[in-house]
């Protein structure tokens, strides 16, 4: 049965819901990502290009980098939405390819794009949403996402009509609905304006603090600083850096042909 | 048991949301009843006055109608998916692959019905056939016909919408799949308009029935590679 945690922070309003399953205890907790040489080409260029690392479960990790360094990449294959071409990615243990069905569960993502429905309100989405990820008490945590992201006076609107921050604000509100465990984040403060900001930081804040793994790329170094526990530096597809505790990565063992050149690299 | 319950709760929050953006947004409905309306309009002119050839022709040009226009539905019900990654976003849910097609098939499904039976009357009323006087079959026709278009639809749709040319190569996939889907909804309306004397409108029936599941299992069974990388 799920249960709310709410944080002892500054931010009252932020409900983040999680179950037994989705969390466990902290000392049982296998590590949330473990991923080993993981590549990905797009028409043989390698966006990813042999990513070996490791995440301790409950941490948030920033990840950081130039364009093309293969952040949105690493989180898509992290997501399910797109296979490796090359070596393997776990979340909590399970395989990102073989077990994608089971991964989906755990994990909430993020894009660039909002998956938002155009000619549905805001409610009307999450509640689609809701419907589609077994949400209990559905209407109760509809009402409260839409709350939390700042949009209950708009619920009722049309999302055709509403600005990039507000659709952001939206899909926000829609991992609200779940319990994943792993939280992914593509550009998060992509759009948003002061409140929108505030609001990923609390978000950020809440999930740090009752112990879901988040690993968010942005280019908002220093906004980030204060809210992680760690990091991880993406260059031309490979790890240029980590930090923080908890956080691992090992060389990568590259045949010749999947090592990049700047020629190579997608963009 | 519980599994089942909850695909079948899945196919039911798919139709739903895609019957709200419908009715919303009409991006389906009126080309599509237009569209049927032109074909069976310029079909009628085509074969001219003769009230006695127009009535022959009728279940020919009604399953014509339907087909055609039914393509248009089809591809203009999956196109909702393209807004801002929702197509992604569908496919990351943590659902059955199977209930995906299952809801989409049906909110194709209710939207086919609901053509052809229009189409069937205006065919009626166009044409000076008596569709009342065999409607039991007619609606088992009808019922059977918007099915197989439907699961054949919904497939093909998700095959093409990601693709630049999907308004080409939607009916290309289609028509030649619906060829016997097409000629059992044919026949089976012209028997039934005559009162089925030689009592094979069970057979064609059947043969549309067949048609269906072959094509919904086979839909169900396939569809989640289309949402695959």
């Amino acid at each position: 049965m799920a249960h709310h945690l709410r944080p002892q922070t500054s931010m009252p309003q932020t409900t983040i819901y999680v179950s037994p399953r989705s969390l466990g205890a902290p000392d049982s907790r296998p590590p949330a990502v473990v991923t080993t040489d993981l590549a990905r080409l797009f028409a043989g260029s390698p966006a990813l290009a042999g990513v070996s690392l490791q995440i301790q479960a409950g941490l948030t990790v920033a990840l950081l980098g130039p364009n093309g360094a293969g952040k949105t990449t690493l989180l898509r294959l992290l997501a399910t939405a797109i296979r490796p071409s090359y070596g393997r990615a776990e979340v909590d243990g399970l395989d990102v390819d073989r077990e994608a069905h089971l991964v989906r569960s755990r994990v909430a993502y993020l894009s660039h794009a909002t998956g938002l429905y155009d000619d549905l309100t805001a409610r009307e989405n999450l509640q689609f949403a809701a419907a589609m990820l077994a949400t209990p008490d559905a209407a109760e945590r509809v009402e409260r996402a839409l709350a939390d992201v700042g949009l209950t006076d708009r619920a009722a609107d049309r999302v055709r009509d509403f600005s990039a921050g507000m659709r952001r604000r939206l899909a926000l509100g829609r991992i609200l609905l779940g319990n994943a465990s792993l939280v992914l984040l593509d550009e998060p403060y992509a759009a948003l304006d002061a409140d929108g900001l505030g609001l990923v930081d609390q978000l950020l804040a809440a999930w740090r603090e009752v112990g879901v793994t988040v690993l968010v790329a942005s280019h908002a170094a220093d906004r980030l600083h204060a809210l992680v526990d760690g990091g991880v530096v993406l260059d031309r597809g490979l790890v240029a850096g980590v930090e923080g505790r908890g956080v691992t990565s090992v060389p990568p063992n590259l045949p010749a042909e999947r090592r990049p050149s700047p020629t190579r690299v997608a963009s | 048991m519980s599994a089942l319950r909850g695909e079948a709760r899945v196919a039911l929050a798919i139709c739903r949301k895609d019957a709200l953006a419908e009715l919303r947004g009409r991006h389906a409905t009126v080309s599509t009843l237009f569209f049927a309306a032109v074909v069976l309009l310029l079909f009628g002119f085509a074969l001219g006055p003769d009230s006695a050839r127009l009535a022959a022709a009728a279940p020919g040009l009604l399953w014509l109608a339907v087909v055609f226009a039914g393509i248009l539905a089809m591809g203009r019900l999956h196109l909702l998916e393209t807004d801002d990654g929702a197509l992604e976003q569908l496919a990351l849910y943590p659902v059955a692959r199977r209930a995906i097609y299952a809801g989409k098939a049906l909110a194709g499904f209710v939207a086919m019905l609901l053509l052809a039976l229009l189409v069937l009357g205006a065919v009626g009323v166009l044409f000076a056939v008596d569709v009342a006087s065999a409607w039991a079959p007619l609606l088992a026709t009808t019922v059977l016909g918007a099915l197989g278009v439907a699961a054949v639809g919904t497939f093909y749709a998700g095959v093409t919408v990601r693709l630049r040319a999907r308004e080409v190569m939607l009916p290309l996939l289609m028509l030649p799949v619906l060829a016997p889907l097409l000629l059992g909804a044919v026949k089976a309306t012209s028997v039934a308009l005559a009162g089925d004397p030689f009592g094979e409108l069970g057979a064609w029936l059947q043969l549309m029935l067949a048609f269906d599941v072959v094509m919904t299992v086979a839909g169900a069974a396939t569809y989640g590679f289309l949402l695959e990388d």
